[in-house]
């Protein structure tokens, strides 16, 4: 028995959990077991991200690395690895068959391409022109497997003026062209300089949301591309540029600009389009409120008990509360409010308020803000299978994300989170090539594997 | 250059969009729900907006201090290109029948209301289901659609999700408090997300037939775009701590202000870019250091934070358009932060066709971004921008559905079907000259 109060239409959820209840996530077919995927991407989580999907799904996905492995192994939060792998890759190394290849050297080459005349799929971040230089660029690949989705992530994407730069794809990178990071931040004061306040400035998201948003649209685009080829029997060559793909997240800022010359600046935690929608106080560490529309943002003055003080019955709209002043005088006045409760005092009493308020069962948003550690350790996020662990058969039990979403028929799941570098050779090179023990010993001779 | 993309931009038109050929329904509002299906309708899918008359979706009132662009909101713009525009007030038994006719011929039903809210409309998974065995029905919501916060009838929207899966805390700089994004990540990220698992369903329906329910969170989303914090917590017992714009797995990776006050981000971490980049700054020994002689070693705290200051120090003296050359001359990646006046005026952007220009009958001419993801055979394209509520009725009511105008009428009178309210974001822009755009009857 749940030991909290379930809404009334609980029997659906009762209905759709076994159904969709990632525990099951094994009993069922896998959306895309028929597709080989290589993915060949250097120094670059983007396009490990956007082959974790495709593999999630089931895809056979072959991790090419150089012999040594990818540089993005050594990706590690404060340097920490397990056995020899970043931290960071134990989580996008997730279901995948781990070879080594050397592209430096004809035979290395040569292998790949006969790889990818099997494959459906392949993926690179190499600076453009650098696969081209190779003679494994997509017009090469394609010669021999004309139904080939190729897909490149980089910087600069694949044509335009600066498709010509020679540099990586970074994650901060990515974020700083955007155009998100310039408009997130806190606000420097008038009068102090940065020297002063070093955080109040253009600041990057802490996760690599740049390079995860262009894998996803590149596991989006490969897909559409899928589709198409099962129309025509074409394959293609695609093209996503990080700092792209993450700026046509960013809302409004380039319209804004061009009809009335405002740039998006930095709002701090409250937000410049929205009211009531921002970061605030609590005694042990601070809320995020929401509302929306006129009626939840006056239920919210009620929950702190200034209806009448505040004058919130003579409110007819929402809409002035989004300026600027009105915004920062409010914000000055509910921050001394909300800092008498405890986060968690505060979202109870909204939940009361839904039932027994004076605007019942209208509400406003209320959440604690949480570190990921509380998160990792939220009850509902675990039953929803958002962190079981893992077994990996060499790594042992890891934590990771997944059962990012849930489906009745082909949902994503994990099966292991890693590889040691080259672990899979012998796999991969059998079951592609017919190589056994004597030939792959001859190619790790010449290292080419 | 890669050959696939000579001429790209030049001959976008003469190719189809990839899913040319899928509908797609939507009964979505903010911004979770809609701006996946706009995802979808780039790639070339035909969308159904379907909204209650006659206010719509609220974020139509959503606006950036005040700022309306022909009298509609800049977000839902941005959020809902290129979709057809019904309103059908489902709450009627005979609107319900019509969804349910729509709900035979379409591919793929989008929604983001509260869990079973559907269900009172009778198009529920189940019904439709039943009508459409092979439907690929989607329901993107807070928390899902079960489970003690989902069950809980908690409500949420994207700073919520910022704010419970540990994303905000992720994001701040040390010591200070949480930092929600500039952007709605949650809900955009999810909305991306939601589609990929959309796509890989219709694969999977290609070879069995078979449609299928999904659910996407916005929390549960954006955990899983937080990669290392999670067997990080696991293995060291610690929680996962800030580090502003430093990045705790690659070093060098940081934003440093530059001498013309300007913000530079840098990120120089194999060994080839790093030694570039202590040649760059006149210390080639740096890349000696035993402090800084590999990546391991200079991941670590006390090293890291020494490196970070040499370089803040460095480029402190440098214009941020100095350090870009220097990284181009020098093989590292440096890139000054852009602002929504770099999205306007770089010409990079616009010759990838990236930013463009929208030439719309209602709205007009105004720049937009296009489709992120280029294709060599089927590009992407986003063609025109929003409609007011209930715009395209006629329009979809007889494409689809064979309807008559003496019936469409009997609709509007009965209230199945309406239009706009007098209000800003809902009805047409103030210079329309009352038929542009409309496509049936003018």
């Amino acid at each position: 028995m749940a030991d909290y109060k379930r809404a009334k239409w609980a029997e659906w959820a009762d209905h759709i959990r076994p159904l969709d209840d990632p525990a099951k996530n094994f009993e069922k077919p896998e959306a895309l077991d028929d597709l080989v995927v290589l993915d060949v991407s250097s120094r670059s989580m983007a396009g490990c991200f956007c082959s974790s999907l495709l593999a999630e799904l089931g895809a056979e996905t072959i991790r090419v690395e150089p012999p040594g492995g990818d540089f993005v192994r050594t990706y590690a939060p404060h340097g920490l690895m397990k056995d020899g792998t970043g931290l960071a890759y134990l989580q996008e190394g997730r279901n995948k068959y781990h070879v080594t290849l050397n592209l430096e050297k004809k035979e290395g080459r040569d292998m790949l391409m006969a790889l990818a005349g099997q494959a459906d799929i392949l993926i690179e971040t190499y600076p453009t022109g650098v696969m081209e230089k190779w003679k494994l660029g997509y017009e090469d690949l394609a010669k021999a497997n004309p139904r080939l989705i190729y897909c490149s992530i980089t910087s600069f994407g694949q044509f335009g003026p600066e498709s010509k730069r020679q540099q990586f794809d970074y994650d901060n990178i990515g974020q700083a062209r955007s155009g998100v990071q310039y408009g997130t931040g806190e606000v420097l004061p008038e009068g102090k300089t940065y020297e002063e306040m070093p955080h109040a400035v253009p600041t990057k998201a802490g996760p690599w949301i740049a390079w995860s948003v262009s894998g996803t649209f590149g596991a989006m685009g490969i897909l559409a591309a899928v589709h198409y080829r099962e129309v025509t029997g074409e394959g293609q060559h695609i093209d996503v540029a990080t700092p792209e793909a993450y700026e046509r997240l960013h809302d409004y800022a380039l319209h804004w600009y061009y009809d009335q010359k405002v740039l998006n600046e930095r709002f701090g935690s409250l937000d410049t389009a929205l009211w009531l929608y921002g970061f605030f106080p609590t005694k042990d560490g601070g809320v995020f409120l929401g509302g929306l529309r006129l009626e939840m943002w006056k239920a919210f003055v009620d929950i702190i008990g200034k209806y009448d003080e505040w004058k919130a019955e003579e409110w007819t709209t929402l809409g002035p509360f989004t300026k600027k002043d009105w915004q920062l005088r409010y914000q000055a006045m509910i921050d001394a409010e909300t800092s008498k409760y405890t986060s968690e005092e505060l979202a109870q009493k909204a939940v009361e308020y839904a039932k027994s308020g004076r605007l019942a069962p209208i509400t406003t948003v209320i959440a604690p803000i949480v570190s990921p550690w509380d998160a990792m350790h939220d009850k509902n996020w675990i039953d929803r299978g958002m962190f079981t662990p893992v077994k990996d058969p060499v790594y042992g039990e890891v934590v990771c994300a997944q059962a990012q979403w849930k489906a009745t028929e082909t949902p994503p799941r994990t099966k292991w989170v890693c590889r040691p570098v080259g672990y899979d050779n012998g796999y991969v090179y059998l079951k592609y090539f017919g190589y056994g023990p004597k030939k792959l010993k001859e190619l790790e001779k010449k290292k080419i594997i | 250059m890669s050959k696939a993309f000579k001429g790209y931009v030049k001959n976008k038109y003469s190719r189809p969009a990839p899913l040319k050929g899928i509908r797609v329904l939507e009964v979505c509002t903010l911004l979770f729900g809609p701006a996946g299906p706009a995802l979808l309708a780039e790639l070339g899918a035909e969308v159904i907006k379907i909204e209650l008359p006659p206010a719509g979706d609220v974020t139509r009132s959503l606006t950036p201090f005040g700022w309306f662009y022909k009298e509609q909101g800049p977000m839902f713009m941005h959020i809902n290109p290129s979709k057809y525009y019904m309103a059908l007030d489902l709450h009627k038994e005979e609107a319900q029948k019509i969804f349910h006719e729509l709900a035979a011929k379409s591919d793929i039903i989008e929604f983001n209301m509260r869990p079973a809210v559907v269900k009172r409309w009778n198009i529920d998974y189940e019904t439709i289901r039943k009508i459409n065995p092979g439907i690929i029905y989607i329901e993107k919501n807070g928390f899902g659609q079960w489970g003690q916060y989902a069950e809980e009838d908690r409500p949420s929207n994207d700073g919520a999700a910022q704010a419970l899966s540990g994303y905000a805390w992720t994001s701040s700089f040390p010591g200070q408090p949480p930092l929600k994004q500039g952007i709605w990540i949650c809900d955009v990220f999810g909305a991306m997300m939601g589609e990929v698992a959309v796509l890989a369903a219709l694969h999977h329906r290609r070879k069995t037939g078979k449609g299928q329910y999904i659910e996407m969170s916005q929390s549960e989303n954006i955990m899983r775009a937080m990669g290392w914090v999670w067997p990080y917590q696991q293995m060291t017992g610690k929680g996962a701590e800030p580090a502003g714009n430093r990045d705790l797995c690659i070093c060098p990776a940081d934003t440093f202000l530059t001498k013309d006050d300007l913000f530079c981000a840098v990120a120089a971490p194999a060994p080839d870019e790093f030694k570039g980049l202590c040649t760059a700054m006149g210390q080639p020994a740096l890349a000696a250091d035993k402090r800084f002689k590999d990546h391991a070693t200079r991941l670590q705290d006390a090293n890291a934070l020494a490196l970070l200051k040499i370089i803040a120090d460095w480029a402190r003296t440098k214009t941020a358009g100095e350090i870009e050359k220097l990284g181009l001359k020098h093989g590292f990646a440096a890139q000054r932060v852009q602002s929504g006046r770099d999205m306007n005026e770089d010409p990079h952007r616009r010759e990838r066709d990236f930013v463009k220009m929208i030439d719309d009958p209602l709205y007009g001419y105004y720049p937009e971004h296009d489709f992120p993801v280029m294709m060599s055979k089927s590009p992407p394209k986003n063609n025109w921008t929003v409609r007011p509520v209930g715009f395209d009725n006629d329009f979809i009511l007889t494409k689809i559905l064979g309807r008559s105008e003496a019936q469409i009428a009997e609709y509007y009178e009965k209230g199945l079907i309406g239009k706009w309210k007098d209000m800003q974001g809902r009805r047409p822009p103030p210079d329309w000259d009352k038929t542009s755009g409309a496509i049936l009857r003018r």
